[in-house]
């Protein structure tokens, strides 16, 4: 059985990996260069030494040699939805093309085909994802250094979230296959089923999986420790009346400034936010959340092949 | 011992329809069945549920003695099935389907595969979609011989195939019979494709059992009589009557007799299988316009 199926699989899995080495051909390269000019420009140490905002020029060459590839690499969020449902094709055309009747009608249970079969896409999607999870938290490193490991593009491509990603892409193609038996239908639907739950959760529901800080400080200089923070609101008020309310979503880097305006002196700023240290509880639990979606989809469609008529 | 397949009250519900409803029947081992009906007459759910792919909603199905649900572990190297779309894997070649039935089935009999496909003139490094529809159903067929199964289910195996494939498919399930102890069970709502190599026969009709019983058994009962109208109450109390039409002077009776017909107002003609067949058939469509008007 284990032979049958990794060769039902095969393409499937040989194009994941073929994804993730054309996407290490891209940024070998250019992550050996920013990590390059990162190191050896003088930018790493300069952070290392003033946590504050003091390198600026130093940080405008690295951002205008590296700016454009930085914005292509928010695409690369994608990446981890394309291979998990890429990955789910070969178990639902199965059961598209009634090649599963054959099968099960040789000498193995169902039940050890049906396990098989998720196993090992279980196993290549571990696989790929580990693989880009690897690649992009390398690549993204200098990049997280300047902008903060909180920022969502930063967050979304670092730590472990992505091999999450993969995993809950896969798990939905494969429940959303199971109920349609129709593989393109099934893939597409799972693929914009990856991408809303992806926003949804970016924008929505991460800020509270770890109950975030509050922070009250006055006067316009913004206290150290918010530096590499995410900031989720924000509030300034003067003799209890407020002048200044922001929403959420805000990320203020080592480079930013909080309230600059000269009228604000006096202030009162109140801060909800996510602290540095938040990062990975933050990314072990988005994971974790992702990953056991992916499982209980997964073991859905397995109970629900088991008894199928 | 058992027998090949053993069904008692088997029925089987999708939503509110009956695919198949008090079907109770005995195939005896070595014999080779054919199952007749019309489309939707529930052959397909009867197989399917005979090698464990469907659940029975009531009643019970038994294969070679075991459930075949719930004892598939054991029964499934036992039997042989062969879907009605012969389902293959496109994207593999003849080589790479026996090697799938050779790591599936620990009863594989690689030396009479490889010997079939030899005969059958198919290159082993051909795709699968590549071939014909008779070629496909051959190695399909091939697949289910090799796992040396008992008992062999074939569901609509020729319906898709032209008649020159349909006659060299029937001629290899002709072979295994003779060559193996093979029981086979092949459904098909043309009985011309079955006849020359079956020698039982199980009429399903309105999801029903409607007659089984051997070939010859069957052609030796069945007698067509004509005779006079107000006497068809007495030959009714002795014989099965299957069908009967009336004109205006005489009626015209199908009987499963049971014995001779001894009445001499009636004269008795012999009847062959097809035309029992399209009696119990005839029968059929009868009953289904007496449901729509009731």
């Amino acid at each position: 059985m284990t032979w049958l199926g990794w060769r039902l699989q095969r393409t499937e899995t040989i194009v994941a990996l073929g994804i993730v080495a054309l996407l290490s051909a891209l940024l070998v390269p250019t992550g050996i260069n920013m990590w390059d000019a990162y190191n050896h420009g003088g930018l790493g140490a300069c952070l290392g030494a003033n946590p504050g905002f003091s390198c600026g020029n130093r940080i405008g060459n690295f951002r205008a040699q590296f700016q454009s590839l930085s914005d292509l690499a928010n695409w690369f969020t994608l990446v981890p939805g394309v291979i998990g449902v890429l990955l789910a094709a070969p178990f639902v055309a199965d059961l598209e093309n009634g090649t599963y009747r054959l099968a099960w009608t040789q000498s193995i249970t169902r039940g050890r085909w049906v396990f098989t079969k998720l196993g090992l896409s279980l196993l290549a999607a571990l696989l790929a994802g580990g693989a880009l999870t690897l690649l992009f938290d390398w690549w993204r490193g200098p990049t997280a250094h300047l902008d903060g490991r909180l920022d969502t593009g930063i967050y979304d491509s670092t730590g472990t979230v992505m091999l999450g990603y993969t995993l809950f892409a896969l798990g939905l193609a494969i429940a959303l296959g199971v109920l349609w038996r129709r593989s393109a239908a099934s893939l597409v639907v799972a693929f914009i089923g990856y991408f809303a739950t992806r926003i949804l959760v970016d924008y929505k529901l991460r800020e509270h999986l770890v109950s975030p800080l509050t922070a009250t400080w006055k006067g316009a200089q913004q206290p150290a420790f918010l530096n590499d923070a995410r900031i989720l609101s924000l509030r300034a008020t003067i003799h209890g009346h407020e002048v200044l309310s922001g929403g959420g979503g805000g990320f203020i880097g080592g480079t930013g400034k909080v309230g600059a305006a000269p009228g604000l002196k006096n202030a009162i700023f109140h801060a909800v936010y996510q602290p540095n240290s938040h990062y990975w509880p933050l990314q072990l639990t988005e994971t974790a959340l992702f990953a056991g979606v992916a499982l209980l989809l997964i073991a859905f469609a397995a109970w629900r092949v088991l008894r199928t008529d | 011992m058992s027998a090949a397949l053993e069904t008692h009250g088997l029925g089987k519900r999708y939503g509110s329809q009956w695919a198949l409803r008090d079907c109770t029947l005995e195939i005896p081992r070595g014999s080779v069945t054919a199952l007749v009906g019309p489309n939707g007459a529930g052959k397909t759910t009867l197989l399917r549920m005979a090698v464990g792919l469907t659940r029975p909603s009531e009643g019970s199905v038994r294969v070679l003695g075991l459930d075949p649900r719930a004892d598939a572990a054991e029964t499934l190297p036992r039997v042989g099935f062969l879907a009605q779309e012969h389902p293959l894997y496109g994207a593999f070649t003849v080589a790479e389907m026996l090697h799938v039935g050779r790591s599936l089935n620990p009863g594989w009999d690689d030396e009479s595969a490889r010997a079939r496909i030899a005969e059958l003139g198919l290159p082993l490094k051909k795709k699968v979609r590549s071939l014909s529809g008779g070629q496909r159903a051959q190695v399909a067929l091939t697949l289910a011989l090799a796992k040396r199964p008992e008992v062999l289910f074939l569901d609509e195996p020729v319906a898709s195939l032209d008649p020159l494939a349909r006659r060299e498919f029937m001629q290899t399930v002709a072979e295994a019979v003779a060559e193996h102890e093979l029981t086979v069970v092949l459904s098909s709502h043309i009985l011309a494709d079955l006849e020359r190599v079956c020698d039982h026969l199980v009429i399903l009709a309105v999801g029903r059992t409607q007659l089984a019983g051997s070939i010859d058994e069957i052609v030796a009962t069945h007698r067509l009589l004509t005779g006079p109208r107000d006497s068809a109450e007495d030959v009714a109390r002795v014989h099965e009557v299957v069908r009967e039409s009336h004109a205006e002077r005489q009626t015209t009776l199908l009987v499963r007799a049971n014995g001779h017909v001894y009445d001499a107002r009636w004269t008795v003609h012999e009847l062959d299988l097809e035309e029992i067949v399209l009696a119990y058939l005839g029968q059929d469509a009868a009953r289904r316009r007496e449901a729509v008007v009731s």
